[in-house]
């Protein structure tokens, strides 16, 4: 009976099935993304493809029309001692706080999986999260009060241990290594959760049949949990760089770029050709280099570090 | 011609006031009667001047009924934010508050009114204005082809600030009167560098300060200049621009380590705290260092003569008008400018810690007597100020962002004296050859001698 009755009601179905989809039917998933398409389009891509076109321009705010003028503002933006100055401030910036973020981070992580149980874990977590939170205008003025050359909590540890205070904000070396320091401190803790996440998709029963097989730390990191953390590794390298490259708010409360140019990173460099000395089309040329510049190490991480575990 | 401008403002305010005399007394309560309710927004910085303003606004808004919004900005955001407003269109300022660099680009940009646009209108116009209180070189400094686009207010000279106590003590009677005497024989004196004491400090933070403060101010009195605009030429690698910036670098010695990253409130505020013995400082800031620890100890004089005499630094603001916003909001904004910077204001203004460009209030002995400051103020604006001490270019904001770059580099080691110039120059010659700058240069100085 009931076979029956099942085969009656999908002959039923069979009959007022369309043979091929409506036209609404196959717009229906391309409506549902529609919205999300636009509103990609509106402040992602219509912003860049802009940028792009500005950048061929001579336009400087309130002075002229823009006017095209080929490739002369990339010849220009090159030649130009400050943006290479500032190019490479900012990717000595990435060399020295990538590594440092990414071996604490994975020594976070890795302390996290072994050492805490579960709440004191989710816990310590939840308190990782705390520096990534802290708004970058309101990080930089933390860290210009904790580092000031006279009254900051730094110089005055220091001198309890007998060391002589340094002038943080006002040298240019010591002035750069505090961004080097504000910049690990606040995204350290980044690659530890993201690390962490990738820790906690090693299966328990590899790791176990792992420390069946030896008791040393070493050959166990390498062969069982490193091949799970290569992605997640991957994702911190690409996301760190994307948040040296486009530095600003922390930076700039910190010093506004100096003293002098010592602090002045890439994104500050940008500002400054745009909104103090108004030359739109160079800043966009800017701009645009650096997007190129993120992409290509993006795409160099993913090809050298990315790969699935097996 | 411009003679003849200046001229003709001076007979139409005139007339204007002979009308409404033999007419009916003006007031401000009538002339803002079809104003009512209007709300105008004022551009204003986080500066003295401008907290003063807006204490006494009130008084305004009670007589008019017109409603007065500050907008304050720190210095270094208040270009960006006004140039936006105007490229955007977006009528957000009424009242445009423009450093003595910026005239050139607004007028040339067509975004603000020219006096005369309100003084011709016997209706606005307080018979009580007189534009000639105003100091000549306030009006020179606001003006672009002759014709005066703003009311002077929160009017800055460079002046010599020094700590009385230290100078006894080291046994000094008074400042010294020129440059070399600064380094050569208070420098020493007055440095202990492992008490962390100080003779002087320059403010040099990078920007305007850097430009301004600390560049521009060692060109002048050393005898040099930007440009020549007749000619076209930059000249900085005049042996006159090396003498003056290699003596900068020289008394580096006797100021603070880090000082290249010091600006206004850095320097001022180690004035106050009795680390630094003198600072070559707006006028402006005679409050702070007056309520600061040092206090009565505040010695003020003029700043120091260079080879080439003396030339003080000079900068200061004026209340322009926009002209994208709707008519009556103009006038509504005229009414408050005009009320702001008038003769009667001045003294209340002064009172509160601003600085003023009428030279009826700062001539005032009983007011001298009160506020220290104003007897140099005024005798530098009439002696050693030039109104274009900065250049007056269209193209300013990048002129002067490479500028500050090159000054830094100098200020920081990176190059030396010689090859910052150079480069600076070169720089700068190239930047104002491919835009129209040359075509731009505005030189107010000439407007002087029709006044």
């Amino acid at each position: 009976m009931a076979t029956s009755l099942d085969a009656s009601e999908a002959k039923v179905a069979e009959h007022k099935r369309p043979d091929r989809p409506t036209a609404m039917e196959h717009a229906t998933p391309w409506l549902f993304v529609l919205p999300s398409v636009l509103l990609l389009l509106a402040v992602g891509l219509y912003p860049i493809g802009y940028t792009f076109v500005i950048s061929f321009h001579n336009w400087t705010l309130g002075q002229a029309e823009p006017s095209f003028t080929a490739l002369s503002n990339y010849v220009e933006v090159l030649t130009d001692g400050a943006f290479l100055d500032a190019v490479s401030r900012t990717m000595l910036l990435l060399a020295i706080t990538l590594p440092i973020q990414l071996a604490l981070g994975l020594g976070i992580a890795l302390l996290l999986h072994t050492h805490f149980n579960k709440w004191l874990r989710t816990i310590l977590q939840v308190v990782l999260v705390i520096p990534i939170a802290i708004t970058p205008a309101v990080l930089g003025l933390l860290v210009q009060v904790m580092f000031d050359n006279q009254f900051g909590i730094i110089n005055h540890a220091l001198a309890s241990i007998g060391i002589q205070g340094v002038n943080w904000l006002g040298d240019t070396t010591a002035a750069y290594t505090t961004v080097c320091i504000a910049q690990i401190w606040q995204w350290t803790p980044f690659a530890a959760l993201v690390i962490s996440a990738s820790l906690a998709t090693v299966p328990s029963e590899i790791e176990e049949a792992a420390l069946l097989e030896t008791s040393r730390w070493w050959p166990r990191f390498r062969r069982v949990l490193l091949p799970y953390l290569w992605p997640g590794i991957t994702a911190v390298l690409v996301f760190q760089t994307a948040f040296v490259i486009k530095q600003f708010g922390m930076v700039y409360s910190i010093q506004k770029g100096g003293p002098g140019s010592a602090t002045q990173l890439v994104m500050l460099e940008i500002e400054r050709t745009a909104f103090r000395g108004f030359d739109i089309g160079a800043a966009a040329a800017q701009s645009i280099l650096m997007l190129v510049l993120s992409i290509l190490l993006a795409q160099t991480y993913i090809k050298l570090f990315y790969r699935e575990a097996a | 011609m411009t003679a003849i401008k200046y001229s003709a403002l001076a007979i139409a305010a005139l007339a204007t006031a002979t009308t409404a005399n033999t007419a009916q007394a003006w007031s401000l309560e009538e002339a803002a009667k079809p104003y009512e309710g209007t709300t105008i927004t004022v551009v204003g910085l986080e500066r003295p001047s401008y907290d003063a303003a807006q204490r006494l606004t009130s008084q305004f808004e009670k007589k008019t009924g017109i409603n007065v919004e500050w907008t304050t900005f720190p210095y270094e955001s208040s270009l960006k934010a006004q140039t936006l407003n105007f490229v955007s269109r977006s009528q957000q300022f009424d009242l445009i508050l423009t450093d003595v660099v910026w005239p050139v680009t607004f007028v040339e940009s067509g975004w603000v009114q020219p006096l005369s646009h309100f003084t011709n209108d016997e209706e606005l116009v307080n018979p009580d204005l007189d534009l000639d209180d105003f100091v000549d070189i306030w009006r020179a400094a606001f003006s672009v082809d002759g014709e005066l686009y703003g009311l002077p207010f929160d009017s800055y000279s460079g002046l010599l600030y020094y700590n009385k106590k230290m100078l006894k003590e080291a046994g000094f009677d008074g400042p010294p009167e020129t440059w070399a005497e600064l380094k050569d024989v208070y420098g020493p004196k007055l440095t202990d560098r492992d008490a962390g004491q100080y003779a002087f400090a320059l403010q040099s933070a990078k920007g305007e300060t850097q430009t301004a403060d600390s560049f521009t101010r060692m060109l002048w009195p050393f005898g040099a200049r930007y440009f020549d605009a007749d000619a076209e030429e930059m000249t900085l690698t005049s042996d006159a621009a090396k003498r003056g910036i290699q003596y900068r670098e020289d008394l580096a010695q006797y100021m603070p380590d880090g000082i290249v990253a010091d600006n206004h409130s850095q320097v001022v505020q180690a004035m106050g705290q009795g680390r630094v013995a003198m600072i070559t400082e707006w006028s402006a800031f005679y409050t702070t260092l007056k309520d600061s620890k040092i206090g009565d100890d505040l010695g003020i004089a003029v700043e120091p003569k260079g080879p080439d005499g003396r030339y003080s630094a000079f900068g200061g603001f004026a209340y322009m008008v926009s002209a994208q916003v709707p008519e009556a909001r103009q006038d509504a904004g005229w009414l408050f400018a005009q009320w702001l910077t008038s003769k009667r204001m001045a003294r209340p203004l002064i009172r509160e810690g601003a600085v003023v460009a009428r030279e009826s209030a700062n001539s005032d002995p009983e007011i001298q007597e009160e506020f220290p400051y104003l007897e140099p103020m005024l005798e530098t604006w009439k002696t050693s100020s030039v109104p274009d001490w900065r250049p007056q270019l269209r193209c300013y904001p990048k002129f002067s962002e490479l500028v500050s770059d090159w000054g830094t580099r100098i200020q920081l080691g990176d190059v030396s004296v010689d090859e910052g110039l150079q480069g600076m120059d070169k720089r700068l010659q190239r930047y104002m050859d491919q835009t129209d700058c040359w075509d731009t240069v505005n030189q107010p100085r000439k407007y002087m001698d029709a006044m």
